[in-house]
């Protein structure tokens, strides 16, 4: 059945889709600079009402822990948040958008040492393959 | 040149550029026109001590000079970027204006954020994160190569975590660069080879790189020829104002270019052999440019072409073109004064995985032609420049 993003479900499933990623684990594997944020800007017309984070604790080549906050402080807390509208996000899941080059271009916001994400860029790929494989609702499409 | 359907990009640069020589006698003026009163001046020790550039600033500001922060050091340092917003705070100023190269302006760039934002200058590292402008800062650089005047990040050393860190945005182009070539006619010959190469590489890579558009290549495509006809020029006679206006107005749009397009391998290789052996950034640039352009040469020769045109080579086949071009590069840096490999460095074979595996890790690679992702093929190409 498909998850609705964001939400925890949605959050819960695609941590099990990132630690049953082989290619993540390997391009992951020297990432110790420590949890990323995603924060969903809200989007009260399609039903999401205040800023929403997933919140991934990513630590050589496993996320051990992933959850769901509206608390916008825990999420700007972390060493890296990145922040991008709703529509940009579903672009990224849908691999129309390379989160790397979305930074670069502003459509996405990161808070935190750019420098250490570009070394990960081959781990930041296999994060978006691992959003393909959870199957995904969104809040714009019935 | 025909670009992709899917073609998509955002072009920033800085919204004010005056140009001349004796620009910065204007400065005074431009700061009253921009509705300023209080302008503090962020530059070096050397240019304070050993020119009179900001003394020439200090005159045409009068009353609209708060103060001078002489404390910009190569490299900005994070602590050395806080000292200057505290000095901005102390002294009250409306206005910052940044006279030096790039280490000055980066320096402005930091303090800029800070003294909107508060709190210290690697609390608000990030890209794209900043929402409104900063202090307003004005550019004048005194070099030719760095571009930084228009570029949209500041690069920070954060000597705590033993790393380089940036602020990028938008909002972090100078509000205005001014353009004296008077600045740089004392520019000692082989600074001004290895910054003009440098404002070289910037246009190169950006028309390599894969997030180049019709923009950022029209930029440097215009900074190619400029370099080309002007950098000899200035070494020939260094005092020639025509040939060292052009070569700033090239840094420019090459730092155009780039702001918006990136750089690809060959700064990942340059920022490597800096950290490890202390190569002058321009320098090092010299160094592998004609290797990194043939080692694209199999996947980029058309925009190889386009550089090949912008050097003055004619020649239909765009292979033809692309290796006629590296070999005309080569010729070009050594004409220069620059035509120094590796070995002249100290650098040994023994060296050269280690040099590959720190350009692999920098963040420049991202954006090159084709994925490099292997670190013989990065030791092959070092090999050349050995």
């Amino acid at each position: 059945m498909p998850l609705l993003f964001p939400s925890n479900e949605w959050t819960q499933a695609y941590m099990q889709a990132v630690n049953s990623s082989d290619a993540y684990r390997q391009a992951g594997k020297d990432w110790t600079h420590g949890p990323l944020a995603l924060v969903v800007k809200a989007e009260p017309a399609l039903g999401l009402a205040k800023d929403t984070a997933l919140i991934l604790d990513l630590h050589q080549g496993v996320c051990r822990k992933a959850w769901v906050t509206e608390d916008m402080d825990e999420a700007n807390r972390q060493p890296f948040c990145i922040t991008g509208s709703y529509a940009q996000w579903k672009q990224v899941i849908r691999k129309q958008l390379d989160p790397i080059k979305g930074m670069m271009q502003g459509k996405l916001k990161l808070k935190g040492n750019l420098t250490v994400i570009v070394k990960f860029v081959k781990a930041a790929q296999e994060l978006v393959n691992a959003t393909t494989t959870v199957e995904t609702k969104f809040l714009d499409e019935k | 040149m025909t670009y992709s359907a899917d073609l998509n990009f955002s072009f920033a640069h800085t919204r004010r550029v005056n140009f001349g020589a004796g620009a910065l006698n204007e400065i005074g003026s431009l700061v009253g026109d921009l509705g300023f009163e209080r302008a503090l001046i962020v530059t070096d020790a050397f240019l304070l001590e050993k020119t009179d550039f900001v003394e020439r600033a200090r005159k045409s500001l009068g009353p609209r000079c708060a103060g001078v922060y002489g404390g910009v050091v190569p490299d900005p340092t994070a602590e050395s970027i806080d000292r200057g917003a505290d000095e901005a705070r102390r002294i009250g100023c409306d206005v910052l204006i940044s006279i030096g190269g790039g280490s000055a302006i980066d320096t402005a760039k930091g303090m800029a954020v800070v003294l909107r934002e508060g709190g210290r200058v690697l609390d608000h590292e990030g890209y794209h994160a900043l929402t409104r402008e900063p202090w307003p800062h004005i550019a004048v650089p005194t070099t030719a190569g760095t571009g930084s005047e228009m570029t949209m990040v500041t690069v920070i050393k954060d000597t705590a975590r033993g790393q380089k860190t940036f602020i990028g945005s938008y909002y972090l182009h100078p509000l205005a660069a001014v353009l004296d070539p008077e600045l740089t006619v004392k520019m000692p010959a082989k600074l001004t080879a290895a910054t003009g190469l440098d404002a070289m590489s910037h246009a190169v890579e950006s028309l390599l790189s894969n997030l180049r558009n019709p923009i950022s290549d029209a930029c440097a495509i215009q900074a190619i020829e400029l370099i080309v006809n002007n950098l000899p020029r200035c070494l020939r006679q260094p005092d020639d104002l025509a040939a060292r206006g052009q070569m700033l107005i090239a840094a420019a749009l090459a730092g155009s270019a780039f702001s918006n397009a990136m750089v690809v391998l060959n700064h990942a290789l340059a920022h490597a052999l800096g950290a490890r052996f202390g190569v002058h950034h321009g320098t090092a640039n010299a160094i592998f440019l004609p290797h990194t352009m043939r080692y694209f040469s199999d996947v980029a020769a058309d925009r190889l072409a386009l550089v090949a045109r912008a050097l003055g080579i004619s020649e239909a086949d765009q292979q033809r073109a692309a290796h006629q071009a590296a070999d005309f590069m080569e010729s070009f840096i050594r004409g220069a004064g620059l035509g120094e490999r590796l070995s002249d460095y100290g650098v040994k074979e023994a060296d050269l995985p280690g040099l590959a595996e720190l350009a692999l890790g920098d963040g420049s690679i991202i954006y090159s032609p084709k994925t490099i992702s292997e670190i013989e093929e990065v030791v092959g190409l070092l090999k050349q420049a050995l």
